[in-house]
């Protein structure tokens, strides 16, 4: 066996316990910049390389080389050439080269009941071609369009999955199979209504807020599906309105049809990764509830209290404020690692994890130089 | 016309009660000097919401709510309140940063800082430090607000208060920003005079400066 193999042995060995909830050799470690920075590491230009991939090999191994991490670090969920070629207003590129989420409307108010009485015909025929608008367009030419860009959404993912390979027999990376949905609710205000929308319909037409998350789940459910076969993965769901909701509006909207997404997940023998935007402090209780070894990564919140409400039942992660990395001293940053680890870690059930990705170099190197430091940390003092 | 329960519906955005309640009144055929008391009571409504946010009773999808209220409640006064606007207490000058496309915040701090009396040119999202300084120039505002959501923003917000200093006008206004990356570090980095994470305590700051 391979100097990589082993590693990626040891270290898929580490989430293996993770998720069944057994402690496992030591913490589990994942670095935090995101493809943006990386690009910019290796000194690249962001904006053409977002487009052309060129070098994107060269670019992560510059990184992988001087960063550890146990999950593999190559990846993102944004690429601009498809969303070019579907007109997208949902996802665009802003003036620095960074792809973005602006507030966009693909359901107007009046639409609601069409969009209930089959969520499915409606996105496809309504939705869509309102957000991506290359796509309202007569059937052929839509077909064309649709062809295009999967074609280029595909020599994209191809690229980042070939690269992502080439780092995983190189360093050895752990091994998990991973799958993506987002909460009803969610759904319908980032997508259908925004962010604004949803806020005025809860209080102007609850019952069709509450009918459009229950008749769109099946579907979300169905996207985040991992294949029965795959014994070790997790699905991806970011967290994104419960922050800025009152409580009773939170358990009435928001938390029925979210707690159903994630018993059924978890119901098909897959932990459910939840990345909690913003603070949910207020919801840790609600958090408790949902199916053993959830994984629950945060944005905000008091370390203890987090470990305290919901770190013996679930897998707590997260937490660590990217931006100390900027602003603050080695020192700072290494303090930093040990507070949360010294809360977060006994007993197992914690992933290191830093709160959000980094997405821009900084032009003193601080970054890189607080990000190794604080790695070494975790790796030294992070065994059981 | 009860003002103080006009006020208070404002306050608990009881939407049905404010609309019903103005629709009555304009139907009454009022002055324009009672459609101004009236529009200052909604304003009151507005600095509840504003209250009851910083108490964490309401939350950023509320205030939101409390725009759209008040613009509903504004649309059904105009044709009683004439041509003449009540007085503005100042000018803010208000953009998302070059690179950043988020709005929302941006949008909720305008819609407060209007209801309290200010007058605000909003420069949009993804604006250029040069936009902001040729707006500056001509229109002479007292405060200039930046917002941003992403951490990039805190590079092109210190951009922007570095080419009002280059243009000579950074003296001549109060700097203000506000998002999600924003802290007190970054405050005194980026050069600008406060900021904040909370639109209804932006709101405050800037009526204290032209107070």
């Amino acid at each position: 066996m391979t100097d990589a193999r082993a590693r990626a042995e040891e270290r898929t060995q580490l989430f293996r316990d993770l998720l069944k909830g057994k402690t496992p050799k030591r913490v589990p470690y994942s670095t935090a910049p995101a493809m943006e920075y990386v690009i910019q590491y290796a000194g690249y230009d962001l904006e053409k390389t977002l487009w052309t991939l060129k070098d994107l090999d060269k670019i992560y191994d510059k990184f992988c080389a001087e960063f550890l991490s146990d999950t593999n670090p190559v990846g993102t969920y944004r690429l601009p050439t498809f969303y070019q070629i579907l007109g997208s207003k949902a996802f665009v590129m802003g003036s620095g080269g960074f792809m973005q989420h602006p507030e966009v409307v693909g359901l107007l108010p009046e639409e609601y009941d069409e969009f209930i009485a089959s969520p499915y015909d409606c996105i496809l025929n309504t939705i869509l071609p309102r957000l991506y608008t290359a796509l309202d367009a007569e059937p052929s030419q839509k077909a064309l369009v649709l062809a295009k860009a999967y074609r280029a959404y595909l020599d994209d993912f191809g690229v980042i999955a070939a690269v992502r390979n080439k780092m995983h027999e190189k360093y050895g990376y752990a091994m998990l199979a991973a799958g993506f949905t987002i909460a009803p609710f969610d759904f319908i205000a980032d997508f259908p209504r925004s962010f604004s929308g949803i806020s005025i319909d809860i209080r102007r037409r609850p019952e069709k807020v509450l009918e459009a998350c229950e008749a769109v789940t099946p579907l979300l459910v169905k996207k985040g599906k991992l294949p029965p076969s795959v014994e070790y993965g997790y699905i991806m769901i970011p967290l994104h309105m419960a922050p800025y909701m009152r409580e009773k509006d939170f358990e009435k909207f928001y938390w029925p049809t979210f707690k159903k997404l994630v018993e059924e997940l978890s119901a098909n023998g897959h932990n459910c990764y939840l990345f909690i935007e913003q603070d949910w402090m207020r919801y840790l209780d609600y958090l408790n509830d949902l199916p053993e070894n959830t994984i629950m990564r945060f944005e905000f919140g008091d370390p203890k209290l987090v470990k305290e409400k919901v770190g013996k039942k679930h897998i707590v992660s997260g937490l660590y404020p990217i931006t100390l990395l900027q602003t603050g001293t080695k020192e700072q940053c290494v303090d930093k690692a040990k507070e949360l680890m010294d809360i977060l870690a006994p007993g197992g059930k914690y992933w290191f994890n830093y709160d959000k990705s980094v997405l821009t170099i900084d032009k003193e190197g601080r970054i890189a130089d607080n990000l190794k430091a604080v790695t070494e940390y975790v790796y030294e003092n992070g065994k059981y | 016309m009860n003002l103080e329960a006009l006020t208070k519906a404002v306050g608990e955005l009881d939407e049905e009660q404010v609309l019903a309640a103005l629709k009555e009144f304009v139907a009454a055929g009022p002055t324009e000097e009672e459609a101004q008391q009236v529009v200052a009571a909604c304003q009151a409504g507005m600095a509840i919401v504003g209250d009851l946010f910083e108490q964490g009773e309401y939350f950023v999808g509320d205030l939101i709510f409390a725009g759209e209220l008040l613009t509903n409640a504004i649309e059904i006064l105009k044709p009683v309140l004439g041509g003449t606007s009540s007085a503005k207490i100042g000018k803010i000058v208000l953009g998302t940063v070059a690179g950043d496309l988020h709005d929302i915040g941006k949008n909720i701090f305008k819609s407060m800082a209007e209801a309290a009396g200010f007058e605000v040119i909003d420069l949009g999202i993804d604006t250029p430090a040069a936009a902001f300084v040729e707006k500056v120039r001509e229109i002479k505002p007292e405060i200039v607000g930046m917002s941003g959501v992403l951490t990039l923003a805190l590079e092109a917000m210190k951009d922007t208060v570095d080419a009002l200093k280059a243009a000579g006008l950074r003296d001549s206004v109060k700097v203000i920003i506000g998002g999600n990356p924003v802290t007190k570090e970054a405050c005194e980095q980026i050069g600008a005079d406060a900021f904040t994470t909370n639109a209804a305590e932006g709101v405050k700051i800037c009526q204290r400066w032209v107070s």
